[in-house]
């Protein structure tokens, strides 16, 4: 059942209360208890030092890794409780990835089609989408290209465009500018902070770039597997 | 793009790889095709052949070998005697090594009898009588042998005149060297003996009263049985030694297929670790990746199907003309033996497909994308 949450400030989409997760058998601690919430619409920006547990949380709130301990919560239902966590990777998520990870046999206007098959929309709809989504990123003229013919910028904007293939609610995105110069860089960016502000999107950006955390809603800061500060939480005060 | 694109190419994202897989299915195939339809070849031809010569029953012993053994011609006066029984006739028929060739079927028939009715002749004469040391030859046989009338053809210890070129209808009566019973007997020195009653029902008997016939035969001819065209090849232990050999031969030639494709669809799965975790990670349920590596070795096993049957089919043919089988029988390569090695090469696939999909569903997605 979905549970939301409003507090004035959105419906709560993620709730983290102690989150923790082990790799190899409990000696490595890649998260050492971290607790948050994202709200509806925020555009919030994780950073920190390579290795702080940043993109593993990435993939815990995208449901590609599981929490050792605490409770993930996406609109008040335990991601690991999920019956089925596709559904949810599916039509609620769009990831983007620093590798862009596309399919190197499939066309770009194919790539993009890739997510639509849990969609169940026909293969017209997801053609006309597909072509829609290029569109809107400026690679209309690239549809029947490979991703092996793209500039790593084109190459990021075909992902983005895969990530928003079911339309949906969240976005996150794994240092989207990381393998880029910076002038591709300042185009994806842009592009993302278009899409969030135009589609109304929830974007949950890691990046160790603090001008592109600039950017964003909300900054929160990562260090050792823990949440060291965030700008959208006001610390509590001792004073009585 | 459909959900076939995705499988497909899947499969020609490594082309040399399918493509080697493919040959290993094709040849597991075409085996199975050549070897079952040599089987089935040679129990239809023989069918046929009784259906042409206009055989209703025949009385033999057929208890080992492909052929019967011999037994006292006495017998078929018994036999002829019994209700129904319109005619009879004896046959003392053998597979022996005739000159070059290394395997004919030399048929030895009652002088008179309505197995020779049906021969009809191409070039040369009949035998004048049941004594003359003669023989005709199927036009195969002829062939075969590279004889034509006025030759003469070494049968066991005879030396036999070609006096008659036959058409029989059948192929293995076109393959057969056919003659008197009692120069065959002489030729194999088996003087008084014979290897089958030839018998024709009167019209409309009723199965029942065939039955009940086939009792009193086996009164008279205790180590003998009546059959009709169909069991006698049934019946067979050679047939049926064949048939338990090709079939062996054949699941020996799958189980090296399946092995291939498990081995192919293993190595796609492995290799293709990073996509199946993309897939998962923009929201493939594990059953549609199942679905995927399934689809993709079922298709392999199609297409190996499709590519085996056309192979078997050639192979089929060129045996066909082989001079150990030219006549001796047909292959049988009949739509349902098609369609049967076909689906038996898509359940190769998709058995084979079964593990290397298992490992695929149980992937993180996490892991399968970072490594």
């Amino acid at each position: 059942m979905v549970e939301t949450v409003k507090n004035g400030q959105g419906t709560l989409v993620y709730e983290a209360v102690g989150l923790k997760k082990h790799y190899d058998g409990g000696k490595v601690a890649a998260l050492r208890g971290v607790d948050l919430q994202i709200r509806q619409g925020e555009f919030v920006a994780i950073v920190g030092p390579s290795g702080c547990g940043k993109s593993t949380l990435l993939q815990m709130l995208g449901s590609l890794a599981t929490a050792s301990e605490g409770v993930l919560n996406y609109r008040g239902q335990s991601i690991a409780d999920m019956a089925d966590p596709s559904e949810y990777r599916a039509h609620e998520i769009g990831f983007v990835f620093q590798s862009f990870h596309l399919l190197p046999t499939f066309t770009v206007a194919e790539n993009v089609q890739i997510p639509m098959f849990e969609g169940g929309s026909s293969r017209a709809q997801r053609i006309e989408r597909a072509t829609e989504l290029l569109r809107s990123v400026g690679l209309e003229h690239r549809l029947t290209h490979f991703p092996s013919e793209l500039s790593g910028g084109e190459r990021q904007r075909v992902a983005i465009a895969r990530g928003l293939a079911n339309k949906p609610t969240v976005v996150l995105a794994d240092e989207p500018t990381g393998n880029l110069d910076s002038v591709n860089a300042k185009q994806i960016i842009e592009l993302l902070l278009k899409l969030h502000r135009d589609l109304g999107v929830t974007l949950v950006l890691v990046t160790h770039d603090l001008a592109i955390a600039d950017l964003a809603t909300r900054t929160i800061r990562m260090k050792d597997g823990r949440v060291i500060s965030d700008s959208g939480v006001t610390p509590p005060t001792d004073s009585p | 793009m459909t959900f076939f694109t995705i499988v497909v190419r899947g499969l020609i994202r490594r082309p040399v790889r399918t493509g080697l897989t493919l040959v290993g299915i094709s040849i597991g195939i075409a085996a199975v095709v050549a070897l079952v339809g040599m089987a089935w070849g040679y129990e239809k031809s023989i069918e046929k052949q009784l259906d042409v010569i206009g055989v209703d029953l025949l009385v033999s012993n057929m208890s080992a070998g492909i052929m019967p053994k011999v037994f006292d011609e006495k017998i078929q006066e018994k036999i002829a005697k019994l209700p129904h029984v319109a005619e009879t006739t004896s046959v003392l028929m053998q597979l022996l090594s005739i000159e070059d060739a290394p395997m004919m079927m030399v048929s030895g028939r009652e002088w008179g009898g309505f197995t020779w009715n049906k021969l009809k002749i191409v070039e040369g004469r009949m035998p004048k009588d049941g004594s003359e040391q003669a023989v005709v030859l199927g036009t195969l046989a002829a062939e075969v042998l590279k004889k034509k009338v006025g030759d003469t053809v070494q049968v066991e210890t005879s030396e036999l005149a070609v006096v008659g070129i036959v058409d029989g209808g059948a192929v293995v009566e076109n393959g057969a060297i056919i003659l008197p019973i009692s120069v065959m007997q002489e030729a194999t020195g088996n003087q008084g003996r014979i290897n089958f009653v030839d018998i024709r029902l009167t019209p409309n008997t009723p199965k029942q009263t065939v039955e009940e016939l086939g009792k009193q035969i086996q009164v008279i001819f205790p180590e003998g049985r009546a059959r009709d065209a169909s069991e006698v090849v049934s019946a067979n232990q050679g047939f049926r030694i064949a048939r338990a050999m090709s079939w062996s031969t054949s699941l020996l030639a799958i189980v090296v297929g399946v092995l291939g494709v498990m081995n192919t669809m293993l190595m796609t799965v492995f290799e293709r670790t990073h996509e199946i975790g993309i897939l998962l990670a923009v929201g493939w349920k594990r059953r549609r990746i199942v679905y995927m590596v399934l689809c993709e070795s079922a298709l392999l096993g199609f297409l190996g199907g499709v590519t085996g049957v056309t192979l078997g089919a050639l192979g089929l043919k060129i045996l066909e003309f082989t001079p150990a089988i030219r006549g001796l029988l047909e292959p049988d390569l009949s739509p349902k033996l098609m369609l049967i090695s076909v689906a038996i090469a898509v359940v190769v696939g998709v058995i084979s497909g079964l593990y290397p999909a298992w490992r695929s569903s149980r992937l993180s997605p996490s892991l399968a994308i970072h490594g």
